[in-house]
């Protein structure tokens, strides 16, 4: 498949603080790939390198096979970026932001008045078209912003973080947005520390953690890096030390933590882990309210990695 | 695409509140505050005859034109400007510290203005003397030409007092019209409007520096939004300069209406001069808008602060709020107020007041123009391939 982005040895530093660090990474032609990593891990400073917004110290860009520069008017043409601040005019309504930000990349007014219409189609903002943004919700704002920079039809879409304190009926219907661009043809970069998302709409991830890859693959293969095959939760009423110890000799076993009354039992592999663990736990008394088992999500591959939760 | 963004850059302008209450509400406000504080001193006011000391000595006792000039402007009449004492050096300070003169005049190797203090009458002192230096000049120009011409004839003869007549009948029809003007228009009210007009022109860097900070990337999310469009900045900023430039306009002209129709002011016969002073001046306030929007790496309100400062120090230096600080940068560092827009306003608005000729008002707008179009040069050269250290 075509590479649409090329990133080798990307280096960004602000005085001593080095906010990328020698990052390489590509991204094919039709692939939603996700930078996932905790606030300040380089994510947004890795797509302002990208857009030719920072400079940088070492490194190169290419973008459709051609070196990204400020005035590299032709591959910004095929660029469509939604920025995780709101970026659009308090003055103009609805439609006029979307016409204004589409007129700087289509000049034919029959098309453009197509695109807006597609584009608020897409984010569902129908009945909002003369509405001011001040005038709209802190969801309908970012289906506005998102409206905006998709608008023109790019075949290379960044989406910074484009969900953040969005309501979830809002946040469905921009997940249902992003995959019907994907659907259309549209390449996708997409920075989340939102789990979740990534694993819904991501075909490739790659997990960032001050300014540097830590781990990058499809979801499965990033699970299997964890070395964890089952996550058991039990909220328990007690439980003694002795019978913690009793589970940690399970032989799949990979950690058990107890964090207030929930315990957390991490398995390497193997089956039946939730009949033996309720087992163990009838055996010795121990009383719980709630059980479940769950396979290992980003968060645990992340907290394997660094020691540290996602959201941390 | 220049009218795609001119039209949302007018759109955006027009409907921001806090931008139309400065650009056209403020002025007007101004306006209204100006007529209330004014008007009755504008009333009582009555031209008096100016007190003033002539230093007796062998220069000025040489220099016959001076001495004629001074005794036209003396001469007892509807038309007196001054009342004059010769006297000594020392006499004049004397008089001069019992303030029962405004100044007096020295003069060596140069001509020298002494006042008591700033004011109406120490102004109209200063800018006779200096017309009457100016028209000292324009005559030893013309007499050496004319003197050339003659020699350059065979057997040539050279009438001098004839000459000498022919100049001094035209200057003083001159200082006669300058004289004219100077009792008809002159007014405190007049000083504060044209000050405001002034004002007016230079806040519009106000206007081109929040359109200017929505193409740039380090300042807002709209700026990096139009930053990584196929569309180079300058081409952007273009139709949004014009735009800006349209709003401004639109405020200058409900401000001349409103004052003209409403508060009755009289700009007298210079309307026309004063519409293109304020035209110009408008493109160097919004140039300088567009300088500090560039080169400035600040936050927007920083950047408003530093705009504003910049402005009302060059309004203060070119006597905007007292006359004597114009004279003080002139003596001693000219260059300034030769660089300075607010300079360059006022001294257009004062030429037309008390120059006959409109030659000092031509070079003003010149020069207004010249600086609008090198600040915006500048500017848009600043803002090509722009690329951040942090955003």
């Amino acid at each position: 498949m075509k590479k649409i982005i090329e990133v080798k040895n990307l280096t960004k530093e602000y005085k001593k603080l080095k906010a990328i660090d020698h990052l390489s990474f590509e991204v094919k032609e039709g692939e939603i790939l996700g930078l996932l990593g905790p606030n300040g891990s380089g994510k947004t400073t890795t797509i302002n390198c990208l857009l030719s917004l920072l400079k940088f110290q070492e490194g190169t860009i290419k973008i459709f096979g051609k070196d990204m520069h400020p005035n590299s008017y032709e591959l910004k043409r095929k660029i469509g970026v939604v920025f995780q601040e709101i970026a659009v005019f308090e003055e103009l309504t609805v439609y006029e932001n979307i016409d204004y930000f589409c007129g700087l990349y289509i000049s034919d007014k029959e098309t453009r008045k197509k695109y807006i219409e597609d584009a608020i189609q897409l984010v569902g903002l129908e009945n909002y078209k003369k509405f001011y943004p001040k005038q709209l919700s802190g969801g309908l704002l970012r289906r506005l912003n998102i409206a905006c920079g998709i608008a023109h039809k790019p075949k290379l879409i960044f989406l910074d973080e484009p969900t953040v304190a969005v309501d979830p009926q809002s946040r469905n219907n921009i997940l249902e947005g992003i995959k019907r661009l994907r659907d259309s043809g549209a390449t996708i970069v997409y920075t989340t520390h939102y789990m979740e998302e990534v694993e819904i709409l991501c075909d490739r991830i790659i997990i960032l953690d001050k300014g540097k890859i830590l781990a990058q693959g499809t979801s499965t293969e990033l699970k299997e890096l964890a070395n964890i095959d089952e996550k058991i939760t039990v909220e328990v009423e007690k439980i003694s030390e002795k019978v913690i110890d009793k589970i940690k000799r399970f032989p799949t076993i990979h950690e058990v933590n107890l964090n207030m009354n929930t315990l957390i039992v991490t398995y390497k592999k193997g089956q039946d882990n939730l009949g033996k663990l309720i087992d163990c736990l009838k055996d010795n008394k121990v009383v719980y309210s709630k059980i479940f088992s769950e396979r290992p999500t980003l968060n645990d591959v992340f907290l394997s990695l660094t020691g540290k939760e996602l959201r941390d | 695409m220049f009218w795609h963004n001119f039209k949302y850059s007018f759109k955006t302008l027009i409907r921001n509140k806090t931008l139309l209450f400065w650009t056209f509400a403020f002025p007007i406000l101004l306006g209204i505050f100006f007529h209330m504080a004014f008007s009755d001193i504008e009333k009582s006011e009555t031209f008096d005859v100016i007190d003033i000391a002539i230093v007796e000595n062998n220069t000025f006792h040489q220099n016959k034109f001076f001495q004629k000039t001074f005794e036209a402007f003396s001469q007892k009449g509807e038309n007196q400007v001054f009342h004059i004492q010769y006297v000594s050096l020392k006499k004049a300070k004397d008089l001069l510290k019992k303030e029962q003169i405004i100044g007096y005049l020295q003069m060596d190797d140069e001509v020298h203005i002494v006042v008591h203090s700033s004011g109406v009458q120490e102004t109209i002192f200063k800018y006779i003397v200096d017309e009457v230096i100016s028209n000292q000049k324009m005559i030893e120009d013309l007499a050496s030409n004319e003197i050339g011409q003659e020699y350059s004839k065979e057997n040539a003869t050279i009438d001098y007092n004839k000459i000498y007549a022919e100049i001094t009948k035209l200057v003083y029809s001159d200082t006669e019209s300058l004289d004219n003007v100077s009792k008809t228009n002159l007014s405190y009210t007049m000083i504060e409007y044209y000050t405001l007009i002034a004002m007016a022109c230079l806040y519009g860097g106000v206007i081109s520096m929040f359109v200017t900070n929505y193409k740039l990337a380090n300042m807002n999310c709209v700026g990096k939004r139009t930053s990584i469009s196929p569309i180079s900045k300058i081409k952007i900023l273009t139709g949004s300069l014009l735009a800006s430039y349209v709003v401004q306009m639109i405020g200058l002209a409900l401000l001349f209406i409103f004052t003209i129709f409403v508060l009755k002011v009289d700009y007298g016969e210079h309307i026309l001069p004063i519409f293109i002073l304020a035209i110009t001046g408008s493109l160097a306030g919004l140039s300088l808008g567009i300088v500090v929007a560039t080169f400035v790496k600040a936050g927007e309100n920083t950047k408003t602060g530093i705009l504003i400062a910049i402005t009302m120090l060059g309004c203060f230096l070119s006597g905007m709020m007292g006359i004597t600080m114009k004279y003080i940068i002139d003596k001693n560092i000219p260059i300034i107020n030769k660089i300075n827009p607010a300079s360059m306003i006022t001294d257009g608005f004062y030429s037309l007041y008390y120059y006959p000729t409109f030659h000092r008002f031509i070079f003003n707008v010149v020069s207004l123009v010249i600086f609008s179009i090198l600040m915006i040069f500048l500017s848009l050269q600043g803002l090509r391939r722009q690329k951040y250290d942090s955003i």
